[in-house]
């Protein structure tokens, strides 16, 4: 558990270099770097000079590397001029909006995913199993961002039957019932795509961890005391089939899963995180996306961890070393 | 690898797989000759198919179909270029880790775990987005940020290989370092190196569409992300049938072609899943 927390931090120290050395390795003006070249020319030079000031922009690299610890150390991300807002404020903003989706969409397709890899495995080669294992995995095939494409065009250009951007409707008072459901009825497309990614994912998981596993001796034993197939299935061998998705839940949230959120998000306007990065790779709003890329790494390595944990509680076998 | 790919067109994942990516790599390498010229502008902007041109125009008037073939190139370099250079710095990695061992092997595998831990997506979009990179050095970045679960997968593999009684008796015999690399352990590899090599080639090509759909892609070159990220904003109009779908569709199959293969050589590489 140790180790893993020295690669959390590690990966953590990694990508702080990285902001501060971004914009400070590219060619000219570094305020122009960090603001990008529209809002430099809007700049007064008092505010230049209380910018080059406030970053330790004229003194020596370590110093300014001390100066931004110490600022992020205090909760400042830095000030975003497009937005006119600090920028761990636009963040807290988009947040919880990434959080209900991608929350959500985990848990679905966990359920999802694992029961029709135990109920495909153990049909391993009849029909029901060869359509599910073509099926998912063609749908775990496609770009996340197509998959929303299609469902946005089905749903919401041809029928017309779901709105097709933002997470609920713009300057309506909507309040309690009416509001919730005017949110889920936003939610529905993003989350269905995020959903139908996710469960393929983990159904070949569990898929391929079920057939290795029934070949297993202590399910022969199970069969032969007379024990229920549906015991068998869930209890013996599905069991053991969790490990696997939980594994790669937790090793995958870096790629796919931070990778799924953001594409569905761009394609539905969604106003999480992944709405924000798109916003402000387009603005160049480089502090901004910064902070994200920050926000980001920091979610990734404490639901990493948190997965290294459950994984501990869950199979006996790998406590006390790693 | 002969061996591998026999053994790949036995299964009908691998053989459609196969069938698929050959079918691209046809059309990367003809496409000069069937389309026209993909970046030049017209003021016939947004029209329909036609006999002149079979998938319409975009918003600046370019030919839809020239600009959907030239893809091919672009979407196949990516992942032919991403998947050599990951699987070259993976292979020499992890294979110098196994061979050596010691602090070497320690140190190497600190970096590797780091590595994994940082949401790669992430930190290519940080970059990217700084840099601006062309298609060359777009492939450059994503390798950088890849080779480390396969350098992993090889290490493991060269240990266990190393353990194995054929290659103590070269050792006995006195076969040095280079040839026991070349003669023993690269051909053992040989299926590993091939499912890294695919494996990185079908994320290459997700990633490079994903950051040219999300605004970042070289204007110099003709990319599927690209296309979607334009022909969404006029999701409106019915000229997603023409401007939106393709791409898509045609990204979906070639990632698709790398998921069958890589699948139809993992039951190669773990028998226990055969005739599955």
């Amino acid at each position: 558990m140790r180790v893993k927390a020295v690669n959390y931090g590690v990966a953590f120290l990694a990508i702080l270099f990285l902001n501060f050395l971004l914009p400070r390795l590219m060619p000219g003006d570094p305020l122009m770097a960090i603001y990008g070249e529209e809002a430099l020319l809007q700049m007064t030079p008092q505010l230049k000079a209380h910018l080059l000031e406030r970053f330790g922009l004229d003194k020596p690299i370590w110093k300014q590397f001390l100066i931004y610890l110490s600022s992020l150390m205090r909760g400042d991300l830095g000030y975003s001029y497009y937005r006119n807002a600090p920028v761990s404020k636009v963040i807290l903003s988009h947040l919880p909006w990434t959080l209900l989706l991608v929350g959500t969409a985990l848990i679905l397709s966990a359920i999802l995913g694992v029961i029709a890899g135990i109920e495909s495995g153990w049909r391993r080669g009849r029909s029901l199993d060869r359509a599910l294992l073509v099926g998912m995995m063609s749908t775990s095939g496609f770009p996340s961002f197509f998959v929303g494409v299609l469902l946005l065009l089905f749903f919401g250009v041809i029928l017309g039957v779901l709105p097709l951007q933002g997470a609920k409707t713009a300057y309506s008072d909507l309040s309690g019932l009416s509001l919730a459901l005017d949110i889920l009825r936003h939610l529905a497309l993003p989350l269905a795509t995020l959903v139908v990614l996710f469960t393929s994912a983990n159904y070949l998981l569990t898929r391929n961890t079920m057939v290795m596993t029934l070949g297993e001796p202590f399910i022969l034993t199970a069969k032969a005391k007379g024990l229920t197939e549906a015991r068998v299935r869930y209890v013996h061998a599905g069991r053991n089939s969790l490990l696997p998705v939980l594994t790669s839940t937790g090793v995958q949230f870096g790629t796919r899963i931070v990778a799924g959120a953001l594409f569905v998000e761009v394609v539905f306007s969604y106003p999480g995180m992944g709405g924000l990065i798109y916003n402000s790779i387009l603005m160049r709003d480089y502090p901004v996306l910064q902070g994200c890329a920050l926000m980001v790494t920091a979610l990734v390595l404490t639901a990493n961890f948190i997965v290294d944990l459950l994984y501990v509680k869950l199979d006996p076998r790998v406590r006390g070393d790693g | 690898m002969g061996e591998v790919l026999s053994e790949l067109s036995k299964d009908s994942f691998g053989r459609i797989g196969l069938g698929v990516f050959s079918l691209f790599l046809l059309l990367a390498l003809v496409s000069p000759l069937i389309t026209g010229d993909p970046m030049l502008h017209s003021t016939s902007v947004l029209n329909p198919p036609s006999s002149e041109h079979m998938l319409g125009t975009n918003d600046v008037g370019q030919d839809i179909w020239s600009r959907l073939i030239r893809g091919v190139r672009t979407s196949i370099l990516v992942a032919v270029g991403v998947g050599i250079l990951t699987t070259l710095i993976g292979a020499i990695v992890g294979v110098s880790a196994g061979l050596i061992g010691g602090i070497y092997d320690e140190v190497l595998m600190r970096i590797v775990d780091a590595l994994l831990a940082i949401p790669a997506i992430v930190v290519l979009i940080l970059i990217a987005s700084f840099l601006r990179p062309t298609l060359w050095t777009l492939i450059l970045l994503i390798s950088i940020l890849h080779w480390q679960g396969g350098a992993r997968i090889m290490r493991a593999q060269t240990l266990s290989l190393k353990e194995r009684a054929y290659i103590s008796a070269a050792r006995a015999f006195g076969a040095g370092g280079g040839y026991l690399i070349l003669k023993h352990v690269m051909p053992g590899l040989g299926p590993i190196l091939i499912s890294s090599f695919i494996y990185s080639a079908r994320m290459a090509v997700f990633m490079e569409a994903g950051l040219a759909f999300i605004g970042i892609a070289d204007p110099t070159t003709v990319s599927w992300g690209a296309m979607m990220h334009h022909a969404l904003k006029f999701y409106y109009l019915p000229v997603w049938k023409w401007w939106l779908l393709p791409p898509g569709a045609a990204l979906s199959l070639l990632i698709l072609s790398f998921t069958f293969l890589g699948y139809s050589l993992e039951r190669i590489i773990e028998p226990r899943l055969r005739n599955a």
